[in-house]
């Protein structure tokens, strides 16, 4: 640059940064999209709207198998149809599956229905689900999906709609379990690419191939992800999805995505809303609130490995000093219901115990446990008694609880140390069994056998007591085998009977589920937890904004 | 010293603090608490499926053979595969990188261009009203903290007055020349956010230099000589009083990229500093140091760039 003068030297670098800088985002520019396939004409119900959903994360992993973030099972959600879904008391319903069930202890099968295709052309048929479930066994993907087949053993296409599955032994809740947490992929993209857990699935082959309602077509990593309306998708009413497009838009957290609720640049808000907004955004002009039922359950686990917790008085107590009301009413506005301290929530209605009863906020009654299992208050009525207890701290309602928790044992002679962590600590401590206990919650505890087996029974990977009952174990392998429904239930109801009087686990509540929309749209159908809620796919695919 | 044993010198420096850099970045990761295959996975998942997991990510090797497999790796250019996305780490940042270059380039211009108007008009007008207002307001914007102005921004230009978007980087449905506007409607709120944090020290500095090189026998002479006192100010003080500016721009693009990542996340705009907060939340090891190695290279060649200006700007210290 010797032989410019220096003005001419500083246009020369500034343009040139401005430049670049305006080519990298150029690159960025979107197309023009080009006019629609044929395919709609027919579809007089289908609208020309955009759904704006509003979510707190990225899509992490495209490939449904892998992905384990809500944004990643959201947005999937509309392209890899499920074979099951869930109804408010937690029994499964047909989605793509229309039959289910056993044809001998150890088989189970799927009927599916014959008008489902992908976004391609290719038929969906039985061979696509035999291929998923194999691909998913034989390569341990990290996501739900393999967690549910550890007794499964090959599924196989026996006609275009029919998979049978063998299993290692009799399983009466595997055939459920598959149905909902597995989802359909499709063959003839996923098999080329090799093993399916390293799969990215992110379009670079040439877009995405859909079966579900809407087929991903454009990804702003960071901002959103742009998804259009499929030509049929039979489980809709008039089979077209009635939005020509979904979007996805994601915002810091849920109160950017209230604010953007309110400035009308989303239309749905997919996370569950924070008890304390619930009320407001009810009142609030132009916004409409829907309910949906919680599946989940909130608790505390005592660890027993400590010495102390491993008496059954010592929990006992534990369990008599916490006020789980004044828990409902103050962390959670009252948007939440006992489970009667049971794991069999009354959402399970089948299963659901009611002479099982809530343990009573009763300090002296703790009291009196500690002092029969040989321990003394001191001048200041301590027992000497300290466990620390651990919780997430991006999980605010058990922030809040977990210090109630503390005041309320305080009361019963019982210290309790608060530990709340950022996530990855808190897993790595929950993971280590680094805590005496452990404060959170589930999502989804749909199932008895799964629940049960992954939380009781030794070698579990959510059995945080570290409990190991022979009694129990026996309970739940018996009713693992238990085809007939008043057997299984009576087994798990003694199964559960046994849980809340040695206090292996202490479930504190379901909280009920509320979401945010703009009142211009409606039809949404709500299903149960936050991963369905109201933007399941048929919920989504009904969704009709109002003329206005 | 010549031009090019200058430029060899910066250079060597560079390398070394990039180094320095990456070698930090992968030993702080391995010592957070966690590890990604519980960050990613289900909590049902077995042991046996977590370690199938970690061998998968290398992170079952030693520290020293995963270090220098690491090293190896990033000598032939490449930065590994996200753990989480199982996409090549290069591909994933460079979706991003071009909004945060927009939106730190953005900031820094528009920093330049109020702050050196504000930082003459406070020193030409030392102690009347005009200086102390624009002191406080330095004063106040060095306090400030990127998501607090962020969020009042959000509440109040978002969605009270229905100014600018809650967030995003463009408007879906856009395009052509409307999507060009939307960039810039969506750049206007982040941009102002990191603008206003930077703005103060820079206007400060300026203000102190300014009226440091007012005082000197040059502009005395300048004066004697009949000079105008706008040609003085600006053709000549403001000129000498630009040095310690530019350092301190160079010295704010590292701070500039730190609070990319706050901007970014408050805003959900869609760059590299929002792409780090969702890798840390799921101990996406590659990711991050793909991100970190960018930055890293990012403030060493704005620095190297900075002194080389600087040189340009002032001769004596080519000379020196």
């Amino acid at each position: 640059m010797a032989g410019l003068e220096r003005p001419a030297r500083r246009a020369v670098i500034v343009g040139g940064l401005g430049g670049l800088s305006a080519a990298a985002i150029a690159a960025c520019a979107p197309s023009a999209p080009e006019e629609p396939a044929g395919g709609e004409e027919g579809a007089s119900s289908a609208g020309t709207e955009t759904l704006t959903i509003a979510t707190t994360t990225d899509v992490v992993n495209f490939n449904p198998v892998v992905g384990n973030s809500r944004s990643d099972q959201w947005v999937t959600g509309l392209m890899y149809p499920r074979l099951l879904t869930i109804a408010g008391d937690g029994t499964k319903e047909a989605e793509l599956a229309t039959e289910w069930g056993y044809v001998d202890p150890t088989t189970g099968y799927y009927e599916i229905r014959g008008d489902f295709a992908w976004s391609d052309g290719t038929p969906l048929t039985a061979g696509d689900v035999a291929w998923t479930l194999n691909a998913v066994k034989r390569d341990a993907p990290s996501g739900t999906f393999y967690g549910q087949l550890a007794e499964f053993v090959q599924a196989t296409a026996v006609s275009d709609t029919r998979v049978e599955f063998t299993m290692t032994a009799p399983n009466s809740s595997l055939v459920d379990e598959i149905g909902f947490w597995g989802c359909v992929v499709p063959r003839h993209v996923f098999e080329p690419a090799g093993s399916i857990a390293d799969f990215a699935n992110d379009g670079s082959g040439g877009g995405w191939v859909s079966a579900g309602p809407y087929v991903l077509t454009a990804v702003q990593a960071g901002q959103s992800y742009t998804l259009e309306r499929v030509a049929k998708y039979p489980l809709v009413e008039g089979g077209v999805p009635v939005a020509a497009k979904v979007v996805y838009r994601v915002f810091p957290d849920v109160n950017t995505e209230i604010l953007a609720l309110r400035s009308g640049e989303a239309d749905v808000i997919a996370n569950a809303l924070p008890p304390a907004q619930v009320e407001q955004l009810r009142g609030t002009d132009g916004l409409a609130v829907q309910e949906a039922t919680g599946l989940g359950y909130a608790h505390m686990v005592y660890n027993m490995d400590n010495p102390d917790l491993a008496k059954t008085e010592v929990r006992q107590a534990l369990a008599r000093a916490a006020d789980y009301e004044a828990i409902r009413q103050v962390a959670l506005s009252g948007q939440a219901v006992s489970t009667g301290s049971s794991p069999l929530m009354p959402v399970l209605a089948r299963y659901h115990d009611p002479s099982i009863t809530e343990y009573p906020f009763d300090p002296d009654a703790s009291r009196a446990l500690l002092q029969r299992a040989g321990y003394t208050a001191d001048a200041d009525g301590m027992f000497g008694l300290s466990f620390r207890l651990i919780y997430s701290l991006q999980d605010s309602v058990t922030s809040q609880w977990a210090q109630m928790v503390k005041d309320s044992s305080a009361q019963a002679g019982i210290e309790i140390r608060l530990q709340g962590s950022e996530r990855n600590t808190y897993l790595a401590q929950t993971n280590d069994g680094d805590y005496d206990v452990y404060a959170g919650n589930f999502a989804i505890m749909d199932d008895p056998v799964l629940n049960f087996s992954l939380s009781y029974l030794p070698g579990g990977a959510i059995n945080y007591t570290n409990v190991d009952d022979p009694a129990l174990n026996e309970l739940i392998a018996q009713g693992a085998r238990a085809t007939d429904l008043d057997e299984k239930v009576a087994v798990f109801r003694e199964a559960a009977k046994l849980v809340h009087e040695q206090v292996y686990d202490n479930i504190m509540y379901t909280q009920n589920l509320f979401f945010a929309h703009s009142d211009e749209w409606s039809g949404f159908i709500s299903r149960p937890s936050e991963l369905l809620s109201i933007i399941n796919p048929v919920s989504v695919a009904s969704a009709t904004k109002s003329a206005s | 010293m010549s031009i090019a044993a200058f430029a060899a010198r910066r250079l060597g420096r560079g390398v070394l603090t990039v180094w320095f850099a990456v070698t930090v970045t992968f030993l702080l990761l391995r010592l957070l608490p966690g590890d990604p295959a519980l960050a990613v996975s289900s909590p049902t998942q077995t042991e046996a499926t977590r370690a199938l997991l970690l061998t998968q990510y290398g992170l079952d090797k030693p520290l020293v053979e995963q270090y220098l497999l690491y090293l190896a790796q990033l000598l032939q250019g490449n930065l590994g595969t996200s753990f989480t996305q199982s996409v090549p780490v290069l591909d994933v940042l460079l979706v991003r990188l071009p909004w945060t270059v927009l939106l730190t380039f953005s900031a820094l211009v528009l920093t330049v261009l109020v702050g050196v108007p504000l930082g003459v008009l406070a020193a030409s007008r030392r102690g009347g009203f005009l200086d102390k207002a624009v002191q406080v307001f330095g004063v106040t914007g060095q306090s400030l903290f990127v998501p607090s102005i962020g969020v009042l921004l959000l509440f109040v230009a978002g969605l009270e007055l229905r100014w600018a978007p809650i967030g995003g980087a463009y408007s879906e449905g856009t395009y052509g020349g409307q999507w060009y506007l939307s960039v810039l409607h969506h750049l206007v709120l982040p941009c102002l956010s990191l603008t206003l944090v930077q703005l103060g020290s820079y206007v400060l500095t300026l203000r102190a230099t300014l009226v440091d090189a007012l005082a000197d026998d040059y502009v005395v002479l300048a004066r004697a000589n009949g000079l105008s006192e706008r040609r003085i100010l600006w053709k000549h003080a403001l000129r000498n009083a630009l040095l310690p500016a530019t350092t301190l721009i160079g010295l704010q693009l590292g701070f500039l990229v730190g609070g990319a990542v706050l901007t970014e996340t408050v805003f959900a705009y869609p760059g590299v500093g929002r792409g780090i907060y969702e890798a840390v939340t799921q101990l996406d090891f590659p990711v991050l140091q793909g991100a970190f190695l960018m930055l890293a290279l990012t403030v060493v060649l704005a620095n190297t760039v900075t002194d080389l200006v600087y040189g340009w700007l002032d001769p004596r210290v080519k000379a020196s």
